[in-house]
């Protein structure tokens, strides 16, 4: 006992503590409910019984269960495309962006700050705006397709089954573009100038230059642009509720919206554990690439 | 000079509250939890209901429309349940099948205030758990046909005879459709939440379906109607995926010829629509057929939980006493026959009233069944299958009704 104390008092445990302090925080914060919701998707929960921990023990009925549900296998499917679709629209554009300021025109920096507004607003309020944005038959979007003669019809985006994930995907790309290009143009200015005057020297093209000197130089950075792009993505929850709510019929309901629909619309709780369990473990996978491609920045 | 008179306020003050405290100190203090904002009834009977020093001191806090449940469910298995709590009507069956509500049967029996017989039957229906009542309706709604009259005219239709049946409606929607004029004939919702099943449903109920019979004949016929106007696009596409606030909304900017919509939409309509509109019932299959119709809004209950179920019921029974000035003063309909509703003022206002009064009659709860929502979304996700073509009506309705029946057990 002694020894523990004076521990304290020299330093190591000191340490100890300093470490100790936060893991148990964590674990507190997000450890925990991590655990019950696994818990939960292993029992069989209603209503009233969500406030106790010990319920009916199903095994893995739950997953059973989930699997032979129709709708399903497309809502992992429209999760996959909306994930997929979303993180390259998201990068592709911001890199584009990121390339643009790059060159430092004057204003670019003003310019680039101006992008961030996407970024801070509310994700419903996102919702709302592009609700009308891709209303078919008053939304702007279709006004402008149609004036300059892309379409000759209106375009249903919401109400359309063949368009409904697709307007979410819009948003979607609209609502993060800017956060990739911010960190992108982070991760160009981190490139030393003095390679590409090297490079010139020796003869190299704008387009040699970027494939030999710039994407190699961001590696680190476009991998942690995926794997949060990866997350952020799998977290998007307000662009559904604001334009499609999953219609028409699951054609754009992803797994993040569906496990909220089960648990606080049908009051299936163990299912929307359930599916937010699958979840995590997509999650973990876009999280060791983030810390893999994070940690050569962390040389001292 | 300013810190004296400080002072002075504050014992004031301490006084005062001290004194007050005195005096409710013997009170039972009742709480009552409800979406209501502050020109809706409940704050303002609440506030009423204390003037009146009957030993009975009640505390009103407002919750969200969407938080009700989920609310209540965690307050209630945490045991901070309030006492009494406004739920929507479908959800009621949630609580009283499991026993989270107190039966209120021996108490309305004995009481001079609440009968049972004053109430529709299907509000009354939405109370009812196994032949006993867990709640009193606290108002009710349902849904009607809008029509434009303007419209009717200037297309050669009739504007005293709206359409009475499913294939008038049709027809009628498809001589009002005007595309060029960005005129569809009809705005409903067919939206994948609650809003879908409560339009759909009385289709279904018409023609001789229900819930725990979706896929019978006349259902399926009701579908294939729907399917008709989304496909002939006399009504919107967008009707998939939109509210019916927002459906109705394009009917008051001239948009839409026909709205099939509830009476929460009259005062905004009086206010935007710059033309001469009517209401009429639901259309029938036929002449003659069964009529049906949605019905809304909430009910009041009072929880099992609480430590003073006498006190708690005397504040309802406040509350009913107060239902000849829901419309008056709140613009709601109360649940019940024998109150008798006063003119506006406003003919427009007067005569959809009665149409909606007609209706009512009419109305059906959805359910009551404890898991309605689990329902409620194979209903939804038959109706926008059908409607987007990837199922046939029939086909739709009969996956509906599997999932139905693994629910029901």
């Amino acid at each position: 006992m002694k020894r523990i104390l004076a521990s304290v008092t020299d330093g190591k445990g000191f340490d100890i503590g300093l470490v100790l302090l936060p893991l148990a925080f964590l674990f507190a914060m997000s450890g925990l409910p991590l655990v019950y919701n696994v818990v939960m998707s292993f029992q069989e929960v209603d209503m009233f019984s969500l406030g106790s921990i010990v319920r009916p023990f199903v095994g893995l009925k739950n997953y059973v269960d989930l699997f032979a549900q129709p709708e399903t296998r497309p809502i992992l499917l429209n999760t996959a495309l909306f994930v997929s679709a979303s993180i390259a629209g998201q990068f592709l554009i911001g890199f584009g962006l990121a390339l643009f300021f790059w060159m430092n025109f004057p204003g670019a920096s003003w310019l680039r700050g101006l992008f961030l507004v996407s970024w801070v607003m509310p994700g419903l309020v996102v919702g709302a705006i592009w609700n009308w944005i891709l209303s078919g038959d008053f939304g702007v979007l279709n006004f402008f397709l149609r004036e300059t003669g892309v379409i000759e019809g209106n375009i249903f985006w919401r109400s359309d089954p063949n368009y409904s994930l697709w307007a979410v995907i819009i948003a979607n790309i609209w609502l993060g573009t800017s956060f990739n290009m911010i960190l992108l143009s982070v991760g160009l200015s981190g490139i030393p100038k003095d390679l590409y005057e090297a490079a010139e020297l020796d003869g190299a093209n704008a387009l040699q230059r970027f494939f030999t000197i710039t994407l190699p130089m961001m590696r680190s950075t476009i991998g942690a642009i995926v794997a949060l792009g990866l997350i952020f993505t799998l977290q998007q929850f307000d662009l559904f509720a604001g334009i499609t709510s999953g219609g028409p019929n699951n054609s754009s309901n992803v797994t993040q919206y569906w496990a909220w629909d089960l648990s606080f619309r049908q009051y299936d709780f163990a299912k929307g554990a359930t599916i937010s369990v699958i979840m995590i473990v997509f999650v973990m996978l876009a999280s060791v690439v983030y810390v893999r491609s994070t940690r050569h920045e962390v040389r001292g | 000079m300013g810190i004296r008179r400080f002072a002075i306020l504050g014992t004031v003050a301490l006084g005062t509250s001290l004194a007050a405290f005195a005096a409710n100190a013997e009170d039972v203090t009742i709480s009552v939890w409800s979406l209501d904002r502050d020109i809706q009834p409940a704050p303002n009977l609440i506030k009423d209901f204390n003037k009146l020093n009957t030993g009975i001191k009640v505390e009103y806090r407002q919750i969200q429309f969407d938080d009700v449940v989920s609310e209540a469910m965690r307050a209630y298995s945490t045991g901070q349940a309030p006492d009494i709590i406004a739920v929507d009507n479908p959800e009621h069956a949630l609580f009283s099948s499991r026993g989270a509500f107190l039966d209120l049967t021996d108490m309305i029996a004995k009481s001079s205030v609440v009968k049972a017989e004053n109430y529709f039957p299907g509000p009354l229906a939405s109370v009812t758990w196994e032949g006993k009542y867990y709640g009193i309706p606290k108002a009710t709604n349902t849904i009607a046909l809008y029509y434009n009259k303007d419209m009717f005219k200037a297309k050669g239709l009739d504007p005293n005879k709206p359409p009475q049946t499913w294939d008038e409606l049709v027809e009628a929607a498809r001589k009002l459709t005007d595309p060029a004029a960005n005129v569809y004939g009809l705005a409903f919702s067919a939206k994948a939440n609650e809003e879908g099943t409560f339009q759909f449903l009385p289709w279904a109920q018409m023609a001789g379906g229900g819930y725990d019979n979706i896929n019978t004949e006349g259902a399926v016929k009701a579908l294939d109607t729907w399917k008709t106007i989304i496909d002939e696009k006399l009504a919107s596409p967008d009707s998939l995926t939109r509210g019916q606030w927002d459906s109705t909304g394009t009917f008051n900017s001239g948009n839409a010829a026909m709205a099939i919509s509830g009476p929460w939409e009259l005062d905004r309509m009086i206010q935007e629509a710059k033309f001469d509109w009517g209401v009429a019932l639901l259309p029938v299959p036929d002449i003659g057929a069964e009529r049906s119709s949605a019905m809304g809004d909430f009910n009041w209950a009072i929880f099992s939980s609480t430590d003073h179920p006498e006190e708690a019921f005397k504040v309802l029974e406040y509350f009913v006493s107060q239902d000849d000035r829901m419309f008056k003063d709140f613009g709601q309909l109360p649940a019940r026959s024998d109150v008798a509703i006063p003119p506006t003022g406003q003919p427009l206002k007067d005569a959809a009233l009665k149409v909606f009064l007609e209706q009512l009659k009419y109305a059906k709860p959805r359910g009551p069944h404890p898991e309605w929502p689990k329902i409620s979304k194979a209903i939804q996700d038959a109706i926008q299958a059908a409607l987007t073509g990837q199922m046939s009506s029939k086909e739709a309705l009969d996956q509906a009704a599997e999932k139905i029946k693994a629910v029901l057990g």
